[in-house]
C-alpha cells in the first residue's frame, strides 16, 4: 500500500476509534456500494475484526438484485450485525422536490426511523468531498438537529483532531471516516485489500455504474473498464463526474444542497 | 509523465488572505488553465451567471453552493482535489470574511502549504494581518504570497515591490517567512500555469511550478516517540492499548514510560487485523499489549523513558476564541490535548494582541476572534510538550459545556515540570519536633495502615469496625478510614470510571499517610480494584503497609448483597460495579488473607486483631 493510502487508512481508524470512545450508542450505514464496503473493512481494522456496533442498511426496496445478493452473501460472510431498515413510500415525501430527487428522500426518511427507533447517537456514513459540492463542506463528526436538518452556515469548528462530541439530547452526530477519500484512492484501496464489491462497477457491454443507487434513478456511463486496474486507468483521465448518473443531482441546481439540509447523507 | 518517488502525497494547501482578494477565484482559475473542470460546467455556470445578470468570475466554479452565490461570499471550508503534471493537491478554500475565522482554522490547521493572497491595488488589510497570525498560531512557518489583481494596476512593478515590502514586514515580525512574491491575475491568467508575458520584471516562477517544488516534509524533531492512548479494548482475553503514534517510532522489543503514572513497561505485543508488523512509525495507528498489569488510562502519553513529555498542572498558551461568549476566568473549561480531556481553568490573562499592530491592546476579557496569551492551571496533571519541542503534542483546544470555544498551543518554559518537581527539591517536607518514635513510645505500638480489599459485601466494613472497637478498648490509636464514607466528603464527586477509582484510591492513600504520621494504625476498608493502584498505596510508605484480602467468592457477596446494589448492578441501573460490570484484580500475594466464606466472622475479626498487635504493637 503507498503512503497515501496509508495515511488515509490511518485517519480513518483513528476518527473510527474516536467515535467509538466519544459517542454513546452508534451504528454505521451499509448501502452495499463499494464506499460502504471500504467503510466496513477499516472498522474491521479499527477493532480487531469484529465490529462492536450494528451496520445498518436502509433499503428502499428498489436497489438492483446483485446489490441484494451480495448484501445476503456478506452478512453472513463477515458476521455482520446487520439492521435493515424499510422506507415510507414516495407519496408521503416531500412534493415539492423534483421526482428523483423525491424518490431519493425516502431513505432520508428510513434513515430517521431507524434512528429513532435505536435512539443512535451517531451513524457512520461513507461520504467523500469529492463526491459532490455540498459534501465538501461537511466536518468529519457533523451533529443533526432532533428532525435531521443540517445547518450548513453553523458547523462547530474542527482542527487538530478535535471535535466537540457533547451535544443536546435529540442530536445526534454524522460520523464521516471516508471523508479526505476520493473515488481513485477507493478504488486503490480495494485493490490493494481485495474487497469486494458488485460487479455492477464493472464494464458490460460498453457501461458500467459508477455510483450504485436505486435502479429507477440511477442509469451507467460509458465505459470499458472491465477490472478495477482498468477502473482506475479511466479515472486518471475521466472528467465525467461520479454521481453523473444519479439523477436526483442533476434536476435543479440546488436540490443536492436541499435533500442534503433535511437529513440526507 | 515523470514519475516522482513521493508522487503518492498529497499536499493540502490553504488560502488565505482578506475577503474580495481573490481566494476562490485563483482555485477556479487553476481548475480551469490545468483543465480540471467537469465536461459542461464552465458552460453551465456561464449561463447561470448570465440568467442572473451577473460577470462569469472563476470563484462560481467553486462555490457550489446557491447561498454562496447569493451572498458573493464563501461560506465554509470546501477542499477540492487537483493535480497538476507532477502531482495531486488537495486545495482548502478559506473564507475571508471577519465572521468565519472558525471555518478558516477548521481548513487551514491541516494544512501542507499556505498561500496567502493580497490584493495589490488595495493592500494589505485588517485580514491579510489577521489570518497571517492565525496561520503563526496554528504552526504555519512558512508561506507563499501571491499579489493579485496585478491587472488593474497595469503590472506596475513600484506598486508590487510596496505592497510586497509592507506585507514582509509584518510577517518578518511574526516569524513567518515568505518562500516566493508571486505577481499574478487570477482574472485574467497572468503566473498561474504559466510565466505571464506582461510581468517581464518578474523573475521568478508562476504558482504551479512554485507548488510543485514545494518540499512539505518538515520533520520536526520524529525520532522522539509520543503515543497518546486513545483506547483500551477487551478482545477476547487481551488488554489491547489503542492510538496513534504522533511522533517517533516502537519498535517490538522497546521499554515504554507511562505519563503521568510514570512507570516503565515492556511491549508484549502488537496487535492489529489481520496481522501486525514488527515496527510503527509516526501516523500509524497501532494496538499493543504490555508485559505487565500496570494501569493505563485514556489521555496517557506513552514514551521512550529516556525522553518523556513533560507534565505540567500550569502553563501559558497562545490562544485563539472563537466563541461568541467572551471568556470567562471564573469559568471550568474542558481541555483536550491529543486524546485526553482535562478539566481546567484559565487563571489569567497576559495579554490580548492587537492582530494588526502586534501591540498588547487595553482589552481585559478576550472576545470572539481574539487572539491572546494566558495562563491555564489544571488540577490534573497533564502531559505536554512544549509548542517549540514538539507540535503534535502541545496544543490543544478548549469546550465548554457543548462546543470548541478556542485553540491553542502551549509554552512550557515559564513553569516547572511537575514530574521533575516532585522528585527535586522544590518542595521540602519541614520537620517537626515530636518524631514518630515519641508517639510510638506514648502509645506503644508503631502506626500502619491496614489495607482491606475485597469485593463489595465482602465482610471488609463489618470485620474493621469490630476490629476498630477491640484494639481501641486496648489502648490503640487507631481509627477506620472507610469507602463508602470517604465518598460522601473527601471523595464525594469521583464515579467509579477507572480514572476516577484510581484517584479515589490516590485520595484514600494519602489521607491513611497523614494517619501514620501522627502515629495511627490505620484501616482502610476500600474495595480497590487494580492490583497497580494498591501497588501505589504500598509504595507511599512499604515498611508500614499491610494487604489484607478479605476473600469471598463472587456469587456468595451476590447471595448476601446486604446493599442490594448487586441486584441494582446485575439489572444495570448501577454502572461499573466491581465484579459485575468492572474487574476486580484479587492479590498476589496479600499480607493476610481473611476468608469469610470459609470463617466465622468472629474468627476473621480475631485473626486480623492478632496480626496487628503481633505486627505493630512495641513489645516491653
Amino acid at each position: 500500500m503507498d503512503r497515501h493510502l496509508k495515511k488515509l487508512e490511518n485517519d480513518s481508524i483513528y476518527i473510527f476509534r474516536q467515535a467509538y470512545r466519544s459517542i454513546d450508542n452508534i451504528a454505521m450505514l451499509w448501502s452495499l456500494g463499494k464506499d460502504s464496503n471500504v467503510m466496513v473493512w477499516l472498522a474491521f481494522k479499527a477493532f480487531f475484526g469484529k465490529i462492536p456496533f450494528p451496520l445498518v442498511h436502509v433499503d428502499t426496496k428498489k436497489k438492483f438484485k446483485e446489490m441484494y445478493e451480495f448484501r445476503d452473501r456478506y452478512e453472513k460472510e463477515w458476521n455482520l450485525n446487520l439492521i435493515k431498515g424499510d422506507c415510507p413510500p414516495v407519496e408521503k415525501i416531500d412534493p415539492s422536490l423534483p421526482p428523483a430527487a423525491r424518490s431519493a428522500a425516502r431513505k432520508t426518511d428510513g434513515l430517521k426511523k431507524i434512528l429513532k427507533q435505536y435512539k443512535f447517537k451517531g451513524v457512520v456514513a461513507g461520504i467523500r468531498r469529492d463526491e459532490q459540492g455540498t459534501r465538501a463542506k461537511e466536518r468529519i463528526f457533523s451533529p443533526r438537529d432532533e428532525t435531521g436538518k443540517w445547518d450548513i452556515k453553523n458547523q462547530p469548528p474542527e482542527f487538530w483532531d478535535q471535535s466537540n462530541f457533547n451535544y443536546p439530547d435529540g442530536v445526534h452526530i454524522r460520523i464521516h471516516p471516508l471523508l479526505g477519500w476520493t473515488e481513485i484512492d477507493i478504488w486503490k484501496y480495494i485493490k490493494s485489500q481485495k474487497i469486494p464489491v458488485v460487479d455492477l462497477y464493472f464494464s458490460k457491454n460498453g457501461k458500467r455504474y459508477r455510483s450504485l443507487g436505486d435502479k429507477d434513478i440511477t442509469s451507467p456511463v460509458n465505459s470499458n473498464a472491465k477490472n478495477i486496474d482498468e477502473i482506475i486507468e479511466e479515472l486518471q483521465t475521466t472528467k465525467v463526474s461520479e454521481r453523473s448518473g444519479r439523477a436526483m443531482d442533476h434536476e435543479q441546481e440546488d436540490v443536492f444542497e436541499k435533500l442534503r439540509s433535511k437529513g440526507y447523507m | 509523465m515523470k514519475k516522482f518517488k513521493d508522487i503518492e502525497e498529497i499536499p493540502k494547501i490553504v488560502i488565505v488572505g482578506h475577503v474580495d482578494h481573490g481566494k476562490s477565484s485563483l482555485i477556479g482559475r487553476l481548475m480551469y488553465e490545468l483543465d480540471q473542470v467537469p465536461d459542461g460546467k464552465y458552460e453551465e455556470l456561464k449561463k447561470v451567471s448570465e440568467k442572473r445578470g451577473m460577470d462569469f468570475e472563476f470563484a462560481f466554479l467553486l462555490d457550489a453552493l446557491q447561498a454562496e452565490r447569493d451572498q458573493g461570499i464563501t461560506i465554509d471550508t470546501t477542499q477540492i482535489f487537483f493535480k497538476t503534471k507532477k502531482r495531486n493537491y488537495v486545495f482548502i478554500d478559506a473564507p475571508g470574511h471577519k465572521e468565519f475565522i472558525k471555518n478558516m482554522i477548521t481548513g487551514a490547521a491541516s494544512a501542507d502549504i499556505a498561500i496567502l493572497i493580497v490584493d495589490v491595488d488595495e493592500g494589505i488589510k485588517a485580514q491579510t494581518k489577521k489570518h497571517a497570525y492565525i496561520l503563526k498560531l496554528l504552526g504555519i512557518k512558512k508561506v507563499i504570497t501571491l499579489f493579485n489583481k496585478m491587472d488593474k494596476i497595469n503590472y506596475d512593478e513600484n506598486k508590487y515591490l510596496q505592497v510586497r515590502k509592507q506585507l514582509e514586514e509584518y510577517l518578518t515580525k511574526i516569524n513567518i517567512k515568505a518562500l516566493n512574491n508571486i505577481p499574478i491575475s487570477a482574472k485574467i491568467g497572468d503566473n498561474i500555469s504559466t510565466k505571464s508575458k506582461k510581468i517581464s520584471w518578474y523573475d521568478g516562477k508562476p504558482l504551479v511550478n512554485v507548488l510543485d517544488n514545494y518540499n512539505c516534509n518538515d520533520n520536526q524533531m520524529e525520532n522522539i516517540l509520543r503515543f497518546p492512548v486513545q483506547d483500551i479494548y477487551k478482545v477476547s482475553d487481551k488488554r489491547i492499548i489503542v492510538g496513534r503514534i504522533e511522533s517517533g517510532k516502537i519498535n517490538l522489543g522497546d521499554e515504554l514510560l507511562v505519563m503521568p503514572s510514570n512507570e516503565k513497561v515492556k511491549i508484549k505485543s502488537f496487535e492489529e487485523w489481520p496481522k501486525p508488523k514488527k515496527e510503527y512509525n509516526t501516523g500509524d495507528c497501532l494496538g499493543l499489549t504490555l508485559s505487565d498489569e500496570i494501569f493505563v488510562d485514556k489521555g496517557n502519553i506513552i514514551s521512550h523513558p529516556n525522553k518523556p513529555p513533560k507534565l505540567m498542572n500550569t502553563f501559558e498558551a497562545n490562544l485563539f476564541w472563537l466563541n461568541d461568549k467572551k471568556m470567562d476566568l471564573s469559568k471550568k473549561y474542558q481541555l483536550k490535548i491529543n486524546t485526553g480531556e482535562y478539566t481546567v481553568n484559565i487563571r489569567k490573562v497576559n495579554k490580548i494582541i492587537d492582530t494588526e499592530s502586534l501591540e498588547s491592546t487595553n482589552k481585559k476579557i478576550p472576545n470572539k476572534n481574539d487572539v491572546s496569551e494566558v495562563v491555564i492551571h489544571s488540577s490534573q496533571l497533564i502531559p505536554m510538550d512544549d509548542y517549540n519541542v514538539l507540535t503534535k503534542t502541545a496544543r490543544f483546544c478548549l469546550l465548554d459545556e457543548n462546543e470548541i470555544v478556542a485553540g491553542g498551543i502551549a509554552s512550557l518554559q515559564n513553569y516547572p515540570d511537575q514530574k521533575e518537581l516532585n522528585s527535586s527539591s522544590n518542595i521540602k517536607p519541614i520537620n517537626f519536633d515530636v518524631t514518630e518514635v515519641d508517639r510510638a513510645s506514648r502509645f506503644n505500638h508503631r502506626s500502619g495502615v491496614i489495607w482491606m480489599t475485597g469485593l463489595s459485601g465482602s465482610g471488609k466494613s463489618t470485620i474493621a469496625k469490630e476490629v476498630e472497637r477491640k484494639l481501641f478498648s486496648k489502648d490503640f490509636n487507631v481509627f477506620v478510614l472507610d469507602g463508602d464514607n470517604l465518598r460522601m466528603g473527601l471523595n464525594r464527586g469521583l464515579s467509579f470510571s477507572p480514572e476516577d477509582r484510581t484517584e479515589n484510591i490516590r485520595r484514600t492513600a494519602e489521607v491513611a499517610k497523614l494517619f501514620t504520621d501522627a502515629g495511627f494504625i490505620v484501616i482502610v476498608s476500600l474495595i480497590s480494584p487494580y492490583r497497580s493502584e494498591r501497588k501505589k498505596a504500598r509504595d507511599i510508605r512499604p515498611e508500614y503497609f499491610r494487604e489484607i484480602y478479605v476473600k469471598s467468592s463472587l456469587e456468595e457477596c451476590i447471595k448476601r448483597d446486604v446493599k442490594g446494589l448487586y441486584a441494582k448492578a446485575i439489572r444495570s441501573e448501577i454502572k461499573d460495579f466491581t465484579g459485575i460490570s468492572a474487574p476486580y484484580e484479587e492479590p498476589l500475594s496479600p499480607d493476610l488473607t481473611v476468608d469469610t466464606e470459609q470463617e466465622e466472622i468472629e474468627e476473621s475479626v480475631l485473626k486480623l486483631e492478632s496480626f496487628i498487635i503481633e505486627e505493630f504493637s512495641i513489645k516491653k
